[in-house]
């Protein structure tokens, strides 16, 4: 082998020489290349090595900084709010927006093949139009971020991956078998953002109560705004970081989701409330001012009267928690008269937010000549078997101050005793009452019953009314005699119905609350929030007296028609104008409880304004309101019957009985709405029965002995009568006789 | 040098063989470092498996060309074969108009065979390395005449000009002009008149290219925008961080300063870098130099240039000791073509000149250029056996 090459070499020896001399002049200048190229080397070992040694700690920094781009915020899930039994009345629910990225799409290896199966799965399932799809892929190309849907539920989207995952794994044993390959759908081209809803399952459920959330979640209104920070929990959030020894760890703080509030509502009654309220409506609803609800507020509180729980509150008119600028439930004429009424379609719905319970003030009426009475008793300006004389009107003061207030029994009332007086509801009985009473005390009562001052109930926008009651310098005689039957100040009904919940529970003044209890996202409980009793307003023995006069005012007085068949309640009728107007309009209201011989729940109906012919009787609905909800609430509350039933009683009840089972086999959601319906027009037949009272020649109401038109059987109103104000100015008032046998008071 | 110093060389050269070893090993560690977290589709090899494999088709290569007879190896460098293998490179650019043509990143630059996807552009280095070699060995006299200058010259410039226009690759036909005039200036007596000429060419492309752009750039940034890429990567250069080029470029640029940077000269460990996830587009690619200075610091830099300095030292050694002009050739173009892309890599990431798209030899990940490398090396490797010979 070497030789045979040593051989080839010398045969080429001429040739190898000039050979030889190439490859030196050749490797002379590789040398050279070689050193070149070794400088280079070094020269970039050293341009490394001053990046590595100048920019250290900046680009450290730079690097940092860049990795918070990489964090991912984890939303909170908004705490639920519940009811007494558990049921939701607010959640927040996780929804998905579904988002096409159209440059997935247009930039596949498959050159756009799989848009068609991607399409397919989109239209099957969210339903979206083909065309319109395909349309949008041509015309932007190059959209990463387009929502095609929002709030899909958790299984739609589930529906949609499975769907396309089933899809693809079918097409790629499919394709193992095929010469020319069927294109995949796109996973990458749609993705879903998720984040949170707030749901109301009961959509006008409570709504005044509840709130609602604004789109950025924040609570707005009732206890969503009230709870706020209690509800809303901690955004978590998904990061890498860099250790000290700079190796990048990626942590998850998981969210803090809120807590949950247990409320003491109670969806049944808070239900039947609002049913009651809207059948009210849906019978006045343009009965006297044409295009008109029943009344322009209509509110109910049912509240446990031994622990200041509220069971139910409920104002009409509502709006719907799940879409709070919605109108479509009332007429446009409604509408349009409560746009003018407010001053515009955004104080419009302020208007429908707004708690009446809470947030709207009024003269309460004669349901005050409750807290005068026993404030008197309590104190012992009187005591139970005085009695006190009316003659149709009382004059007091001297000289040119001198004032005359009529009872609007025009001849009087004659001797009342305590008892009578609020039976009756004499404002005569009352002033003298109040004469006695003197005007310290009564404002030292009134503030212990808390009136002028806030309940701090745990609901966003309470009224503040303590400029709107009378204190030691501004009140005079003519203020305090009115006080007495509850004109010249105003209340909230919150405020009344706490106050009337303490005289009939034995005294106590319960703070009254809408939360029970705070539960964190898992059900354990946080915190419990007990009744908070804030003070004796009034001895016990004043509690049963009480007890028993607004027994009487059922049983025989101003109120009969509040009770419901088969139970013995307790209560008091109001009828007062809404001074400060030229119009005569009124605010009517009935404060009962229920049981009467042991007080559990306390029932307060208000109803301002009221669309009817002559809005004094409108008293007589107020007291029908209650009778409605009570017949609803007492059962279900397992109170049992005490009283007899009438024949006609009886009738009624078991056609509510057939119609309850009936909805309960058909539908049950309108089922108290129906009822309250059939009672009014089981009751009619007996208003028109008309007796004729032969003392005094009035037509007698069969049922509450109220004087009657004889011919067309409604109530008369011409007991007038004159009131003077401390100027002597005559102010023309009308007198009541709604729902009391015409003896109502005036002013009420 | 006599006979008896040749034998007394192995015939393996050993030294090349393992620094070759461990730059591909670095090389895979670096890619795993940089891809292990990239999901790998069912039925797909990952990045590592790939490389693998390419190194694999690489070796078998280095085998066979090692196993050649030096008649056969000395007869690729000769009149017909040369040319063959000339046409053969040609045929291979041609096929980028054919479907066989792959695309990715915006440019068609690539062939699939199978699995593999091949750059002719890196088989086009190796026949100029071959056309070069045989051409000039062949005539070292004509050279030296017009006609020999023009011919070799012409051809040089022919496949580097075709490169730059069909796959639209300035880097590789940088690269392959690079190695033809390399190879030309060593075998030719005027080669300072030479070096001076192309020295005042680039010069002369170099003006007109940044005039160019900073003509653009005084007039304004919509002037700018309107710019061919390479005009706008030379603005992008002398401004990497400029907010304007943070969309274009300027962030692959400045991502791979802060990996450097952030590393510090002790780097942060294997497999510790921040950047490589999802910051740094190409990390594994032509970017990987980036990461391994942020993952090993100085001590890596060292290393790589250490080896990549024991493999060119060892080119220069076997040309040397070539047995005819022809092995110093071959082992001068393979130790250009090897030094020029790791001074060019390295210059790129380190912002040291505009960006384009160089890989670094035997770590950047690539299926072709790890082949045609390795083949390279075979070269050498067969060159370095008749030495011992």
């Amino acid at each position: 082998m070497s030789a045979k090459k040593k051989q080839s070499g010398k045969q080429s020896g001429k040739q190898g020489e000039a050979d030889r001399a190439l490859q030196q002049k050749i490797g002379n200048k590789m040398i050279l290349m070689a050193l070149v190229m070794g400088a280079a080397f070094c020269f970039l070992i050293g341009k490394t090595y001053t990046i590595m040694r100048d920019n250290g700690d900046k680009y450290k920094k730079q690097v940092l900084s860049q990795q918070k781009y990489d964090s991912v915020t984890i939303p909170f899930q908004r705490g639920a709010i519940k009811d007494r039994n558990g049921t939701l009345l607010a959640y927040s629910e996780r929804v998905y927006n579904v988002i096409l990225d159209c440059y997935v799409m247009n930039h596949s290896n498959d050159d756009g093949a799989g848009i068609t199966p991607t399409i397919a799965a989109l239209n099957s399932c969210f339903g979206l139009d083909v065309q319109e799809l395909r349309a949008y892929v041509a015309a932007n190309p190059d959209t990463r971020y387009h929502i095609l849907k929002k709030e899909v539920s958790y299984d739609e989207m589930l529906a949609y991956q499975e769907y396309i995952e089933n899809y693809n794994t079918t097409i790629n044993s499919e394709n193992k078998n095929r010469e020319e390959k069927l294109p995949r759908a796109y996973d990458k081209a749609v993705w879903f953002e998720d984040r949170f809803k707030r749901v109301y399952p009961g959509d006008s459920l409570a709504c005044d109560v509840i709130g609602f959330t604004t789109g950025d979640g924040r609570g707005q209104y009732g206890l969503e705004e009230y709870y706020n920070d209690t509800l809303t929990g901690r955004d978590g959030r998904e990061y890498g970081y860099l250790t000290a020894e700079n190796a990048l760890e990626r942590t998850v703080v998981p969210a803090q989701n809120g807590n949950t509030i247990v409320t003491t509502i109670d969806s049944h009654i808070q239900k039947v409330c609002e049913d009651n309220l809207k059948a009210y409506d849906e019978a006045h609803a343009g009965e006297f001012r044409e295009g008109e609800m029943g009344s322009d507020n209509t509110g109910v509180i049912v509240m446990d009267i031994h622990s200041g729980e509220i069971l139910a509150m409920a104002s009409y008119p509502y709006f719907n928690l799940n879409d709070p600028k919605d109108l479509s439930m009332y007429s446009d004429a409604q509408v349009a008269q409560l746009i003018e009424r407010e001053g515009g379609e955004e104080e419009a719905s302020q208007f429908l937010w707004k708690n009446f319970c809470i947030s709207q003030s009024y003269e309460p009426g004669s349901v005050c000549k409750t807290f005068t009475v026993a404030a008197a008793l309590d104190c012992g300006a009187i005591s139970d078997g005085d009695s006190f004389d009316c003659k149709g009107y009382l004059t007091f003061g001297e000289g040119e101050h001198a004032t005359t207030i009529r009872c609007h029994q025009r001849y009087g009332d004659g001797m009342v005793t305590v008892k009578q007086a609020v039976e009756k509801s004499c404002n005569v009985a009352l002033m003298l009452i109040g004469q006695k009473l003197t005007k310290e005390r009564f404002l030292k009562y009134q503030r212990s019953f808390n009136f002028g001052l806030r309940t701090n109930i745990d609901l966003a926008g309470e009224m503040r009314t303590s400029s709107l009651v009378f204190n030691e310098n501004n009140m005079g005689i003519t203020e305090l005699m009115t006080s007495t039957f509850g004109q010249g100040f105003n209340v909230t009904m919150i405020q009344t119905i706490s106050a009337y919940a303490s005289l009939v529970n034995g005294g106590y003044y319960y703070q009254p609350h809408l939360v029970k209890q705070i539960q964190d996202s898992n059900g354990a409980v946080v915190e419990n929030i007990e009744p908070r009793l804030m003070r004796q307003v009034v001895s016990e023995s004043v509690s049963r007296l009480m007890v028993d006069y607004c027994i009487g005012v059922v049983d025989e007085g101003t109120g009969v028609r509040a009770r419901p068949a088969g139970y013995r309640i307790g209560g008091k009728t109001g009828t007062a104008e809404r001074s400060g107007q030229g119009k005569r309009d009124y605010t009517v209201s009935f404060m009962g409880f229920a049981p009467a011989d042991d007080p559990q729940i306390a029932v307060y109906v208000v109803i301002d304004r009221p669309n009817t012919a002559s809005q004094e009787n409108g008293t007589r609905y107020a007291c029908l309101l209650c009778r409605d909800i009570l017949t609803d609430v007492l059962p279900y509350m397992h109170i049992f019957m005490t009283e007899p039933l009438t024949a006609a009683e009886k009738e009624e009840l078991e056609e509510k009985g057939k119609k309850l089972t009936l909805d309960e086999e058909s539908l049950s959601a309108n089922s108290v709405s129906d009822n309250a319906m059939t009672q009014e027009s089981t009751e009619k037949p007996e208003d028109v029965r008309i007796l004729i009272d032969n003392k005094t020649g009035y037509a007698i109401d069969p049922i509450n002995g109220e004087r009657l038109d004889p011919a067309t059987g409604a109530p008369i109103d011409d007991n007038s009568s004159i009131f003077q104000d401390a100027t002597g100015q005559p102010i023309e008032i009308r007198v009541l006789n709604g729902e009391d046998e015409g003896k109502e008071d005036p002013r009420e | 040098m006599s006979d008896t110093t040749r034998r007394q060389k192995a015939s393996l050269d050993l030294p090349l063989i393992l620094s070759c070893m461990a730059l591909m090993t670095l090389g895979i560690i670096m890619i795993y470092s940089t891809t292990s977290r990239i999901p790998v589709e069912e039925g797909h090899l990952s990045n590592v498996q790939i490389q693998l494999l390419a190194e694999f088709i690489g070796v078998v290569g280095v085998v066979i060309i090692y196993a050649l007879p030096y008649k056969l190896f000395r007869w690729l460098g000769k009149k017909p074969a040369r040319y063959v293998i000339l046409v053969i490179a040609f045929v291979s650019l041609l096929l980028l108009f054919t479907p066989l043509a792959h695309s990715a990143k915006g440019a068609t630059r690539w062939i699939s065979v199978g699995p593999l996807h091949i750059q002719p552009a890196e088989f086009i280095k190796i026949a100029i390395i071959f056309f070069a070699a045989g051409f000039l060995s062949d005539h070292p006299n004509t050279i030296n005449t017009k006609f020999g200058f023009g011919w070799s010259f012409g051809m040089v410039a022919l496949f580097a000009g075709l490169v730059y226009g069909i796959s639209n690759n300035l880097s590789s036909a940088i690269i392959i002009a690079a190695i033809g005039v390399a190879m030309i200036m060593a075998a030719s007596n005027k080669w300072i008149l030479q070096l001076l000429v192309y020295s005042i060419g680039v010069v002369l492309i170099v003006i007109y290219a940044m005039g160019k752009a900073h003509a653009a750039q005084a007039k304004g940034p919509e002037a700018v925008e309107n710019l061919k890429f390479r005009y706008k990567r030379i603005l992008i250069w002398e401004n990497p961080s400029d907010p304007q080029f943070l969309q274009v470029g300027g962030y692959q640029t400045m991502q791979a300063l802060y990996a450097i940077g952030s590393g510090g000269p002790q780097g942060k460990g294997i497999g510790k870098s921040v950047q490589k996830l999802d910051v740094i587009p190409e990390v594994h690619n032509d970017m990987i130099y980036s990461v391994l200075c942020e993952e090993l610091g100085l001590f890596g830099v060292v290393a790589i240039f250490f080896l990549f300095g024991v493999l060119l030292f060892r080119c220069l050694a076997i040309g040397l000791g070539a047995k005819d002009s022809y092995g110093t050739l071959i082992c001068l173009g393979v130790m250009v073509h090897i030094g020029l892309q790791v001074i060019l890599n390295v210059m790129v990431v380190t912002n040291t000149m505009p960006n384009t798209g160089v890989s670094l030899p035997f770590i950047s990940y690539g299926g072709s250029s790890a082949v045609f490398i390795l083949a390279e090396v075979g070269l050498v490797l067969r060159v370095a056996r008749e030495n011992a010979a």
